[in-house]
Order: C-alpha cells, then structure tokens, then sequence
C-alpha cells in the first residue's frame, strides 16, 4: 500500500468517526428504532467508488471497532456489525453491477439492507415477532436517508475523482 | 440504451415499486385500524410476557417499573387510554420519545432493554356462553 492511499484512508477512518459520532449527538429525527440518517455511510460509499470493495471495509471495521471503544455498548457493536455487514456486502455487490457510476442507487441498496439486517437483529433480541410491523417504516426511512446520503457521495466524487487518483 | 443505464433504470424502477409497496401498505394498515372500543396491553421482555393489562380496566393513571435483565430500567405509564414509557436509563431514548401509543398500529420497543409494548384490541367475550339477542 503506497503512503499516499494509507494516508487517504487513515483520513476517510477519521471523518467517518466524527461524522458518526456528531450524528449521534443529534435527536433522533423519527422516535422509531432503527432509523437513522446513516451519514457515516458517505465515507464508506466514497471508499467503495474510489478504491473498491477491499478498502472500504478495512475503512468500515475500523470505524465500527474504534466507535464502539469510543462510546457504545457491546449490544450496540452486535446491531452495528449486523446491519453494517448486510449493508456492505448489498453496496459492494451494486456499485460493482453499476460499474461505480450511480452512488444514489448503491447507497439506497445499503439503506434498506441496513434496515433490514437491524430487523432481523431485534427479532432474535427480542424475540417478539411483533416488530415487524416497523419493517414498512425503516423500508422507507431507508430509501430516504439512502437517496440523500448516495447524493452526498455523488456530489463529493466529482472532486475527489480528481484530487485522489486511484491506486 | 446502454446496458449500464438499463440496469440502473431497473434498479430504480424496483426501488420505486418497493417504496410504493411499502406506502400503500402503511396506508392500508392506518386505514384499516378500525378503532377498537378496548386495547389489551401486552408488555414483553426477552420474548417472555410480563404483564398483560386491559386498559378499560384502568380508572386511574399509573406507573410501574419494569427492570431490565443487565441493570436499567423502564418507567411504563398506564392511562386508560393508553400506554407510554414514561422514564427510561437508555441510551438511545427512543422509547420515550415515541410517547404515549393508543392504538395497534405499533408497538413500543426498548431494544437496549430489550422491551416490547403491544397493544391488541380486544377480544369480546366468547359469545358462545350468551345469545346474541333475546326477542319477546
């Protein structure tokens, strides 16, 4: 790994820390559990379209780790580490069907496998098949906060494609 | 059309089936919650029911405390017209701010504490046991 991409990296992990972690200062906008806006997802989204799939998740573990060492519980590592892995592998599998090019429907894709990974964790938490009843919600709260997020990165690649030559 | 764009078109056209799936059953649920005269209140935890509680029963406005497995607590506030988790130790809060629920249509859920609030109309009496009419 060149110095240059290792540096790059190291600073895509930090923003997306403080990006997660000023998200968390903030009021839910939906009292519903589940729903987020997701912004740190803008990191990863960036790393997968500039570098790929390989170093968006070293970028992703890390933050996932440092974050719950920094402020979470064990409980929320399990719900991190569940919707965050759907979340990953879904955005991988379509930024490489859409050859890079639409972060919008990549980000959207993430949404909703986040939601639904985070579902699938609190119905073996807490065992009350009751909970599904969010599902629709935390569907569309994910197509949402996807479509905004995948803008974002739109937005941010058009600079960075030139700033950050790949490799 | 390149297949590039075929595909992401694709893409977007079922993302846009599933967000109106998704609307149209929302819709159908609000509108089918007929309001049922009385709700039974159904307080899990871990999966186990804790308490189950008729809210026409309720004449006054309680509290109780429910105590979470790990440490921590809910503060649950029965009304006879509802239910809400009134205080909590949770990080997250979501639980509280989603207030006072009234209807069926969701539950309250402390997933930290691993809590679940339903409420579910209520059965009448099995009818069975009384005619339905009696005519003289």
């Amino acid at each position: 790994m060149r110095t240059r991409k290792l540096t790059a990296l190291a600073l895509f992990t930090a923003l997306a820390l403080a990006i997660y972690s000023v998200e968390n200062l903030l009021p839910p906008v939906v009292p519903l559990p589940g729903i987020k806006l997701g912004l740190a997802n803008i990191i990863t989204l960036l790393a997968l379209h500039l570098y790929g799939a390989r170093d968006a998740a070293l970028i992703l573990l890390a933050r996932i780790l440092l974050s719950t060492l920094l402020f979470g519980q064990a409980m929320s590592l399990l719900y991190s580490l569940s919707g965050g892995l759907l979340c990953f592998v879904s955005m991988t599998l379509a930024s490489r069907l859409l050859h890079r090019h639409f972060p919008e429907l990549t980000s959207i894709l993430g949404g909703i496998s986040h939601n639904i990974g985070q579902i699938l964790a609190a119905l073996l938490i807490t065992a009350v098949p009751g909970v599904l009843v969010y599902l629709p919600y935390l569907l569309i709260s994910g197509i949402v906060t996807g479509f905004f997020t995948g803008l974002c990165a739109r937005f941010a690649l058009r600079h960075l494609r030139r700033l950050l030559p790949p490799g | 059309m390149n297949t590039l764009s075929k595909r992401a078109c694709l893409l977007a056209g079922g993302l846009t089936a599933l967000l109106a799936v998704c609307v149209s059953v929302l819709w159908l649920r609000q509108r089918g919650a007929q309001n049922a005269a009385t709700y039974t209140a159904y307080i899990y935890q871990n999966g186990r029911l804790l308490h189950s509680i008729s809210l026409d029963q309720v004449t006054e406005t309680y509290r109780f405390t429910v105590d979470a497995a790990g440490g921590g607590y809910n503060i649950v506030e029965v009304s006879p017209t509802g239910i809400s988790i009134a205080e909590a130790d949770c990080p997250d809060q979501i639980c509280v701010l989603q207030g006072r629920v009234s209807d069926s249509l969701l539950p309250i859920t402390c997933l930290p504490h691993r809590l679940v609030i339903e409420l579910n109309p209520q059965v009448p009496a099995p009818t069975g046991s009384s005619p339905d009419a009696i005519v003289y």
